[in-house]
């Protein structure tokens, strides 16, 4: 409708577009400028993984020798590379399995609830969380479960008889911690694109599904459930994608110096190497490692979810 | 919903008095009387989300009440829903910080330029792609989204950052950030369902783009202007990355980083510090009334100070951000 005039726009020549439209590339320019700047020159220099590099040998320190896969190497052969992987996978899917559900329960509950004046106080509230830091969110914890007498928690299970005890370090609570509070956080947040999606189901499949009887739990079974398939599996494409850089600030704040060696994720890893230790070469190619695996799983959740709900992102 | 335009179906929702319905779907049958097992349902159902929302809002609530509570009381025993011993000399040592007030200002700096930046430059690059005609139009998006799939990891990043002399620069704060391909092409398919009819009567009578763009398209998208701008707000404000590995310099470090090294370090201990001959009043004067704070309530009023201000903020964005989420669902 709105596009009437494009389309014969379309029709016109080569020429005749780029006489009109020449000053459009001006308004791209910004994006453009920003794209190679902190997009494009950051994914070259992942070619610094191959070199053994100098910070100060050369323009960019490209002067530095080639190493081949030395890095990669050192790497892989660190007794921790298997310990890294298989946290930072282990991590990223138990955040997804436990928070994507939740949240789709949280946004039914919400859509079943008949007066409209609650349903916007609990959306109000339950948005609060993600308007926090990670800062803020490992700070609650560290405070509410420190043994002292600020530790709300641990003044709650006094009450009950228990024991005051530093849950914090212990690395074994770690990920429970992590999936609570990722839960906590984004409970609220990840609702308004399931509920987004809701506004667009067409009320006369609920009206004809009720003139055929069926309950209120089918219909929410047979009807809403499906409708917020295709909004989930694109949902679940990005975040499978981003599984390996995400998490970086909820994993760095939850740490403590007690923990961080049974703890540490590849970002981490990559984080103290390489800023901290300043180790660049290494952790560029622990790096591109993790960029390299991300593509791969990408393009797999892709090729799944188009075979299974014919909704992919490509 | 998929025949009328995002833009569209928003100005219908501000005719209909304004307001924009709740989302989710509304049950048709409520008038049909309930059976039993839907009652306990719906009892059931308005109870948990009772609670879920106890266990959002009540950990700010007890920061907030250990803020206003004097440290040695604090530590005395359990505080729950009131401050026991109240006073505001926490507040007074914490805003009398040095270091928090430089964090302040820079935070402030980058909340107000950063989202002006990016929603400038997302706009205008969603402007130009709306048009489809354009030529090179499909190459160019794809320039644009490859970073999304394979980028730079932290490393490379830092390497290319540090040789633009990003390091402790405050640009490092608001330029990275400015393009972001996913708010583009919102704002991209938020542009495409305005009239097109009224920017080709402005260019027949000679307005050029930049006109259109700044006379036409800017107004009429300020519903999507708005949900972005605060969205940028919030993501300048909560940012402790760029923060953490671009910037050393203590006099450009922000609220968030300053929390890290409050909650982390033993920062909190510098706030007693008595550096000046006000300090050192001010601490007599606590000293007097028993109300010198610990570290814990230090830690608490630090947190209410950086947290506060965008909880207070972002009920008034409420509108905006939802619909400019609606216009997105759309898109997914």
């Amino acid at each position: 409708m709105a596009q009437l005039g494009s389309k014969a726009a379309l029709k016109e020549s080569l020429r005749g577009r780029l006489r009109r439209g020449w000053p459009l590339y001006f308004f791209l320019l910004p994006g453009i400028i920003a794209c190679i700047t902190f997009q494009y020159l950051p994914m070259f220099s992942n070619y610094i993984a191959f070199l053994d590099y100098n910070f100060n040998n050369g323009w960019f320190g490209l002067a530095s020798p080639f190493a081949g896969f030395k890095n990669f190497e050192t790497f892989i052969t660190n007794p921790s590379f298997w310990p890294l992987v298989s946290r930072t996978v282990i991590y990223s899917l138990c955040l997804l399995l436990f928070s994507f559900p939740v949240s789709l329960v949280f946004a039914l509950c919400l859509n079943e609830l008949r007066s409209e004046g609650y349903k916007r106080i609990v959306q109000t509230l339950s948005y609060v969380p993600h308007f926090v830091s990670w800062v803020t969110v490992a700070g609650l914890f560290y405070m509410f479960l420190s043994t002292d007498r600020s530790g709300l928690i641990n003044n709650l299970l006094e009450l009950f008889g228990f024991q005051r005890h530093p849950y914090m370090q212990n690395a074994n609570n770690f990920l429970p911690f992590l999936i609570v509070s990722e839960v906590w956080k984004e409970l609220g947040w990840g609702t308004i694109i399931y509920l987004a999606s809701l506004t667009g189901i067409d009320p006369q499949l609920y009206e004809a599904a009720m003139v055929d009887g069926a309950t209120r739990w089918q219909r929410c079974l047979h009807i809403t459930l499906p409708s917020l398939m295709p909004t989930t599996s694109v949902l679940l494409i990005f975040a499978l994608g981003r599984m390996f850089s995400n998490n970086f600030d909820q994993i760095f704040n939850m740490q403590n110096p007690l923990i961080r060696a049974k703890t540490d994720t590849l970002n981490i890893h990559i984080y103290y190497r390489g800023v901290v230790n300043q180790q660049y070469a290494y952790s560029a190619a622990v790096g591109l490692f993790t960029g390299v695996v991300s593509l791969i799983l990408v393009v797999l959740t892709n090729a799944l979810t188009t075979k299974i709900s014919e909704t992919g992102v490509f | 919903m998929s025949e009328l335009s995002s833009y569209e179906k928003l100005r219908q929702m501000e005719e209909k008095g304004g307001k924009v319905p709740s989302l989710g779907t509304q049950s048709p049958e409520m008038h049909i009387k309930r059976t039993p097992g839907e009652l306990v349902f719906d009892t059931a159902n308005v109870i948990l989300l009772g609670i879920i929302c106890l266990l959002m809002v009540y950990p700010f609530w007890y920061v907030l009440v250990l803020s206003f509570n004097t440290g040695s009381d604090a530590a005395a025993g359990p505080l729950w829903l009131w401050p026991r011993v109240f006073t505001l000399e926490n507040y007074k040592y914490v805003f009398g910080y040095e270091a928090l007030q430089i964090a302040y200002r820079t935070t402030l700096t980058r909340v107000v330029t950063g989202p002006f930046l990016t929603v400038g430059v997302n706009m205008c690059v969603g402007y130009a792609l709306s048009k489809h005609w354009l030529p090179a139009r499909r190459q160019i998006i794809l320039f644009m989204i490859m970073p999304m799939f394979f980028g730079g990891s932290i490393i490379s990043t830092y390497i290319v950052y540090a040789k633009l002399g990003l390091m402790n620069n405050f640009l490092v704060y608001i330029l990275p950030g400015c393009f972001q391909f996913f708010n583009m092409v919102i704002m991209r398919t938020f542009i495409e369902g305005i009239p097109i009819d009224i920017e080709e009567s402005a260019m027949l009578d000679g307005a050029g783009y930049g006109r259109v763009f700044w006379q036409f398209v800017l107004p009429l998208s300020t519903p999507i202007l708005a949900c972005f701008g605060f969205f940028s707000v919030c993501n300048h404000w909560l940012d402790l990355q760029t923060n953490l590995i671009y910037v050393t310099d203590r006099k450009m470090q922000t609220l968030q980083y300053m929390l890290y090294q409050v909650i982390n370090s033993a920062e909190a201990a510098y706030f007693m510090e008595a550096s000046s001959p006000e300090a050192v009043a001010r601490s007599l004067e606590a000293m007097s009334n028993n109300t010198v704070p610990t570290p814990e309530v230090i830690k608490m009023t630090v947190m209410v100070v950086v947290t506060f201000p965008i909880l207070m903020v972002y009920p008034f964005f409420q509108r905006s951000f939802i619909k400019g989420m609606l216009v997105g669902a759309v898109k997914a």
